[in-house]
């Protein structure tokens, strides 16, 4: 053995180690099982998965990334918070100096900005890739409803994160997109009002949509994806193959 | 003789007509006259081999999770490396007292920004977005009849969610690629065309 092995055997076998991590490594179907139940990461997931819910190509694991999407964004999010005030005379400013100053801070917007677009981009297709194998039939009916509930919070999330670097872009995308929502019919100054704090785009509406971007929507979607995960598993696993 | 034990559904038994009486049925008698009953005649050689209904899972660890683990690891390669190489956009100042030449909504809702060439903003920014989410909910409820899951076996409905999404992906097209200052329509990069743009109006 060498020195590399026996430090390894005696760090698996300390009790600090065990206390962390109950089972041995599994190489075995009942330390398999385990290790999928035992884990609050992992026990998302049922101990075995039909056979077809693992090929790549039924998938593409469209689902799963948009929600690895949405922990990214989130981490990536909560870094950039750091920094950033949503005030109209600062955000700008504060984008500059997180772009130049802070470390790591372009990367990060990069990451958080290519990450929302992806996201966006990959719940569509997921939403395509469930209708074409017919997934919302019975009795996955309401999942369906869920997952359009989550499409819609998902551009909502990218649409009030767009305004928050309060430059022309965010200013005036967010100018055009409001207005196609002040047509409503009788909802259609106070809807305004109600989305922009004001008749039109101002410091109401940065921080209005910085709180709906950062608190609510976030919350709102990790709910409704909490409840479309379960659903999966309480409807049997992901759609039958075709 | 096994002793499988139905479940409650299935140990219904119908009267059987006299002409179609299989051996079971020929060894059904009343339970007064017999301390056991017949539950199912099965072949010899399955009393002593009693096999295995036929398993199509696989275990979670490692088939789906190494999966699952490597699709994470290739997109946060690709986010890293798009993150390095291509900066996020970043004008001037908002400025509500300066249009922009190109005024976009997000490429998500340049659809809609394309129908409002065409439309009413009443229609292209209330009736339209309101009609596909709300019709969207109600897809599982209104394609009920029909079971089948396979696209051959459903043609109409595929048929009318593809066309649904080329129109959709047809107008955000537009909307990204050939409009230009005002919102005109410009074709880019072609210097031949009358209304050509050297360079995308458009801002992700």
């Amino acid at each position: 053995m060498s020195f590399l092995e026996r430090v390894d055997t005696s760090i698996r076998r300390s009790p600090v180690w065990r206390s962390i991590f109950r089972n041995p490594y599994p190489n075995d179907e009942r330390s398999r099982a385990y290790a999928v139940m035992n884990n609050v990461f992992l026990h998302l997931h049922p101990v075995r998965v039909r056979q077809h819910a693992v090929r790549f190509a039924y998938t593409f694991c469209l689902g799963g990334l948009s929600f690895f999407l949405f922990l990214v964004l989130t981490v990536t999010g909560v870094y950039l918070m750091f920094f950033y005030v949503p005030s109209a005379t600062q955000a700008y400013t504060n984008i500059l100096d997180l772009q130049t100053r802070v470390a790591f801070g372009l990367l990060t917007r990069n990451i958080h900005r290519w990450g929302a677009h992806l996201m966006v981009f990959f719940v569509f297709l997921h939403m395509m890739r469930v209708f074409y194998h017919g997934a919302y039939k019975p009795p996955r009916e309401f999942n369906w409803v869920v997952g359009v509930v989550l499409l819609f919070l998902t551009i909502m999330l990218s649409f009030t994160g767009y305004l928050l670097p309060w430059d022309q872009i965010a200013y005036w995308a967010i100018t055009i997109g409001s207005n196609m929502a002040g047509y409503a019919p009788l909802f259609n100054v106070p809807g305004k009002v109600l989305l922009l704090g004001g008749l039109e785009v101002g410091q109401n509406t940065l921080l209005r949509f910085y709180v709906l971007h950062i608190m609510v929507f976030p919350l709102v979607a990790a709910l409704f994806m909490a409840v479309h995960f379960w659903r999966i598993r309480k409807d049997g696993g992901i759609s039958g193959p075709l | 003789m096994t002793d499988t034990k139905k479940p409650d559904e299935t140990r219904v038994v119908a009267p059987v007509d006299p002409t179609r009486r299989t051996e079971i049925d020929k060894q059904r008698v009343p339970m007064s006259a017999r301390p056991y009953r017949l539950l199912a005649l099965v072949k010899q050689d399955a009393v002593v081999r009693v096999q295995k209904e036929p398993d199509d899972t696989v275990m979670t660890w490692p088939h789906l999770l190494s999966i699952e683990f490597l699709a994470a690891g290739v997109m946060s390669v690709f986010l890293l490396l798009m993150g390095l190489f291509i900066n996020a956009p970043l004008e001037e100042l908002a400025n509500g007292n300066v249009t922009p030449a190109v005024a976009k909504a997000p490429w998500y809702f340049l659809g809609l920004q394309e129908l409002l060439a065409y439309f009413h903003p009443s229609v292209a920014g209330v009736l339209v977005p309101g009609f596909v989410l709300v019709g969207a909910a109600l897809i599982p409820y209104v394609d009920r009849r029909n079971a089948a899951t396979r696209p051959s076996e459903r043609k109409t409905a595929v048929v009318l969610f593809s066309l649904f999404c080329i129109l959709g992906l047809t107008l955000t097209f537009i909307g990204i690629f050939f409009r230009g200052p005002g919102y005109s329509f410009v074709i880019p990069y072609l210097p031949f065309f009358q209304n050509s743009t050297n360079g995308l109006h458009f801002a992700l």
